[in-house]
């Protein structure tokens, strides 16, 4: 599984901000949009409904014209008169009707039982046998007599026309009682109501282009009004008017041909037609396709601007915790630049810590380094301090005597013996020496032991050469040597004898000092290079504890004395250094503290640390 | 923070171009309901031939949100009339122009010149009598089948036996390749049948002559080709000045049916105009609306009338586009 890298402090708050605002600003435009969109559609059904119900009514009306003008043909005009007086009244009465309501009439015609035309207005030749018995105005008429009767538009088919022309008339046809002659007879009263004036009024209200249309048709689905009537009949396209037809009045879902869409259904009276509202669902959105564009650019404009203010905000709540890292990931790089210290208050206090911090660290790290190379640098000085006043004192001594004694000889061959005893033990100033200057060293200080102590003791130097021109801390012989005619040998009796040797050794140098004295206990050797506390009772009071030590600071622990002792044997005391050549380069490296690695014992090793440094 | 200013500067970028591809969209959609305009150049576009075919444009239009404006022209519009016309319906702003070709080859010259610049529709009868349609979509009528029909009708009416029949032909545009073609399918339905024809109006641009018509040699039968000859046929025979002889004829005016009912006309062809008009806009919107589109030829349908089924409800729906 891809382990997660941790996001930056910038970009978690930009993106928490970004993730906020943005669904903020989503929840909020879909759910206005949605409040919108709900409420326009329902102001669009009532608009619809409103409108149906002022059409509905306006049809009403005409078609209750329409009824009132056949009444009064019949009840004012054909009750009243006889159609076989001379007066001409029937045509007169009939005349004014027609005149009164001519926009919306086209004609008015009475038909005897048998299909004749007796009188019609206004007056035109009758077609030559338009057989209106087979028509449907009249034989409804017939077949139904005591209603009136609404036809489905269809041309007019009764009377010529001088204008060549054809016209669509809605028919109402009501059977009545004609007298002619005094004698009571069945007739047809046929009032052609003009097509164009239901074409108009539907026309005025399909005038919307956002896909919202109404139609009308009657009872049985028949489309008297439609705006696509010739598509529908070419079946270019269709409607579900037999099914709206089947409705009642209200508001209906449907899904025709695929598409959703609310029927708004309102019954015309008397006549049973419906007046049908179509409103699409996709006009629900027309006209809001630019607004549903603004919403969505307008939120992408904010969103911009909020990426911005975003960014803004969390570069400037973010930087000086930024510009503090950078300085601390600079410091811990191992530059040394200011820590930042800006920003709000707690950045600022947030970087004085760190600052006084690194500075508290800086000052402990270089006050320990100090105190280290101190506490080493002091250690040797007390330890060489403590050598030279004590072994001085008893060399000046002896030489006294030998000049008290007239032994000029040999008080000359002790002072200079002392002489370079003390040139070695100066040695500029230097702590490491070569092993040849240590051993010449130890020769002096013996040759002034043994004048000293009136050759009570034989001495001898076995050194291989090949060791004279590696390193050694200085003076680590002569307290050895010490302890060795001291402790070893003081109390025999001219029978003392010490070994000095130098050895190569696996890579290490060797030396060791080697007497036949008293020797010490298992218990004792355990001792003498762990207890320093013990209180030297002869020599210069510096122990194998120092010299161990000495050695164990300038070539590391795995090196220093070792001591091999037998009571009424005799000792050994063997300094184990490493073999590093005597040039100044390494002495230098030695002395500044540096402790070599077993695998760095070698010239160029310490060279190159040396140049590393 | 270098990355994070890079995803800053990226998602700007991003909104930007969404914000630009939307108000790109919004200005499209826009621009596409500015509705295409359509210019309809015909002959004597008043006349009341046309009607049926207005009707069927108007319906065609209001389907397919076209804005269409049919040119007032003259009786009779010469080749270069015509161009003209189309120049400045293109200089108007037409996307489109639905033309009655004039008869005569150099419209076809014409209107390849044209149609570099605005698609162009052709209806009632393509531009050449002599090829077949170059190029240009045409919206018509069979009319060599109706001519055929017609001859049919009247074969019919004689139980087949026209033998020593004599008939007359008279057109009014006589140059269109529509009437050469009804001519030409009328005559090859009565091939060898043994029918005489005696004389025909027929000249490429011409009308025929009103007082001709009654001083033509009696013959049985009178075809008028189109519909304005077809009028005049009627107004004739109504008058009883064609000497007894019978009208049948292609029209598609309620004049022409008008005739037809009082029995001036025996029989009747009709093109289905309203189709023509329809048809015609619908693939002249189709070609608008998709630039790749390649309009088609369509060919309506006709139908017979007779006295008798006149006012039959699938006729009456002819009627209905007719009276519009």
């Amino acid at each position: 599984m891809k382990k997660l890298n941790p996001r930056g402090m910038q970009s978690t708050i930009m993106f928490v901000f970004t993730v906020i605002t943005i669904s903020l600003m989503l929840v909020l435009g879909i759910v206005m949009y949605i409040r919108f969109s709900i409420s326009s559609r329902q102001e669009t059904i009532q608009s619809t409904k409103k409108l149906m119900e002022q059409t509905g009514e306006s049809l009403e009306n005409y078609l209750v014209s329409m009824r009132q003008i056949s009444d009064a043909v019949y009840y004012n005009v054909i009750k009243e008169n006889d159609f076989s007086s001379k007066d001409n009244s029937i045509q007169q009465g009939m005349n004014l009707l027609y005149e009164a309501n001519k926009t919306s009439l086209r004609s008015i015609a009475i038909y005897n039982g048998n299909g004749s035309l007796i009188v019609a207005e206004p007056v035109a030749a009758q077609k030559e046998d338009p057989d209106v018995t087979k028509q449907d105005w009249y034989m409804q008429a017939k077949e139904q007599m005591e209603n009136m009767h609404f036809s489905t538009p269809h041309i007019q088919n009764l009377f010529n026309d001088d204008s060549r022309r054809y016209y669509w008339v809605i028919s109402l046809s009501r059977m009545v009682e004609i007298t002619d002659q005094g004698v009571s007879a069945s007739g047809v009263l046929l009032v052609d109501m003009d097509y164009s004036s239901i074409s108009r009024m539907m026309q005025q209200i399909n005038e919307s282009d956002n896909g919202q249309y109404y139609y009308l048709c009657d009872s049985n689905g028949e489309i008297i009004y439609h705006m696509r009537q010739i598509q529908i009949s070419n079946g270019i396209s269709s409607e579900s008017s037999i099914a709206a037809a089947k409705y009642k009045d209200g508001v209906y879902d449907e899904v025709f041909e695929g598409k959703r869409r609310k029927i708004i259904v309102n019954t015309i009276s008397y006549t049973g037609w419906k007046l049908v509202g179509v409103i699409p669902y996709s006009s629900f959105t027309h006209g809001m396709f630019n607004v549903r564009y603004f919403i969505v650019i307008l939120m992408l404009l904010m969103a911009m601007m909020l990426v911005v203010v975003n960014r803004i905000v969390s570069v400037r709540i973010s930087r000086p915790i930024l510009k503090l890292n950078d300085s601390v990931k600079e410091y811990e790089a191992g530059e040394k630049p200011e820590i930042y210290i800006g920003g709000p208050l707690e950045i600022r206090h947030l970087g004085h810590s760190i600052q006084r911090s690194y500075e508290q660290i800086e000052t402990l790290m270089q006050e320990i380094v100090l105190e280290q190379n101190e506490r080493r640098k002091s250690e040797l000085d007390a330890l060489q301090s403590q050598i030279n006043p004590h072994f001085l004192y008893n060399a000046l001594d002896s030489i006294t005597w030998m000049i008290e004694g007239g032994k000029n000889d040999e008080a000359v061959f002790m002072v200079t013996e002392l002489a370079k005893l003390f040139r070695i033990s100066l040695s500029r100033g230097r702590t490491i020496i070569s092993v040849k200057d240590e051993l010449q060293h130890a020769k002096s200080y013996m040759n002034i032991q043994k004048i000293r102590y009136k050759n009570a003791f034989s001495i001898t130097f076995d050194a291989d050469p090949e060791i004279y021109d590696y390193c050694t801390v200085k003076l680590v012989l002569q307290p050895i040597l010490e302890n060795a005619i001291n402790y070893g040998i003081n109390a025999m009796d001219d029978c003392g004898e010490i070994t000095v040797t130098g050895r190569m050794n696996d890579g290490n140098i060797i030396l060791s000092v080697t007497d036949n004295g008293v020797g010490m206990s298992e218990d004792e050797v355990s001792l003498i290079l762990t207890d320093s506390s013990r209180i030297q009772k002869h020599g210069s009071g510096v122990g194998l504890v120092n010299v161990n030590n000495r050695i164990q600071i300038l070539f590391g622990k795995e090196y220093g004395l070792t001591v091999l002792s037998e009571p009424d044997e005799g000792t050994t005391v063997s300094i184990c250094i490493p073999a590093v050549r005597c040039t100044d380069e390494n002495r230098k490296v030695l002395e500044k503290g540096y402790i070599l690695s077993k695998e760095e014992v070698s010239d160029g090793d310490i060279q190159d640390k040396q140049n590393e440094e | 923070m270098k990355n994070n200013k890079k995803w800053f500067i990226v998602t700007e970028a991003a909104l930007a171009v969404m914000v630009l591809v939307l108000v790109f969209c919004m200005m499209w959609e826009k621009n596409k309901e500015s509705s295409h305009r359509v210019s309809v150049i015909v002959q004597d576009s008043d006349d009341s031939r046309w009607t049926a075919f207005r009707y069927g444009l108007k319906m065609a239009a209001m389907d397919h949100e076209i804005e269409i404006f049919v040119v007032s022209t003259g009786d009779m519009v010469t080749p270069e009339e015509e161009e003209s016309l189309i120049k400045q319906e293109i200089a108007h702003g037409a996307d489109a122009v639905i033309v009655q070709p004039v008869p005569g080859d150099e419209m076809e010259e014409k209107l390849n010149k044209i149609e570099k610049q605005i698609p162009i529709m052709l209806v009632e009868h393509a531009v050449s009598t002599e090829q077949d349609n170059l190029g240009f979509p045409v919206t018509e009528a069979d009319n060599y089948e109706m001519g055929k029909v017609l001859a049919g009708e009247l074969v019919n009416d004689y139980n087949g036996n026209v033998r020593g029949k004599t008939l007359g032909f008279i057109s009014e545009a006589a140059g269109t390749e529509a009437v050469m073609k009804r001519k030409k399918g009328f005559e090859d339905f009565l091939k060898d049948m043994g029918a005489e024809i005696r004389w025909s109006f027929c000249g490429p641009g011409q009308k025929p002559d009103k007082d001709l018509l009654g001083k033509q040699p009696k013959v049985d039968f009178v075809i008028a080709l189109d519909d304005g000859s077809l009028k005049m046929a009627g107004e004739y025979s109504a008058a009883n000045n064609l000497h007894g002889a019978l009208v049948y004829g292609i029209g598609n005016s309620t004049e022409a049916v008008y005739y037809l009912d009082t029995g001036a006309v025996e029989c009747l062809v009709v093109p289905d105009e309203f189709s023509v008009g329809y048809q015609s806009l619908t693939e002249t919107a189709k070609c608008l609306q998709n630039y790749f589109y390649m309009m088609e030829d369509h060919t309506v349908s006709h139908t017979v009338l007779r006295r008798e089924e006149l006012f039959s409800e699938k006729n009456q729906k002819i009627l209905f586009t007719m009276s519009q």
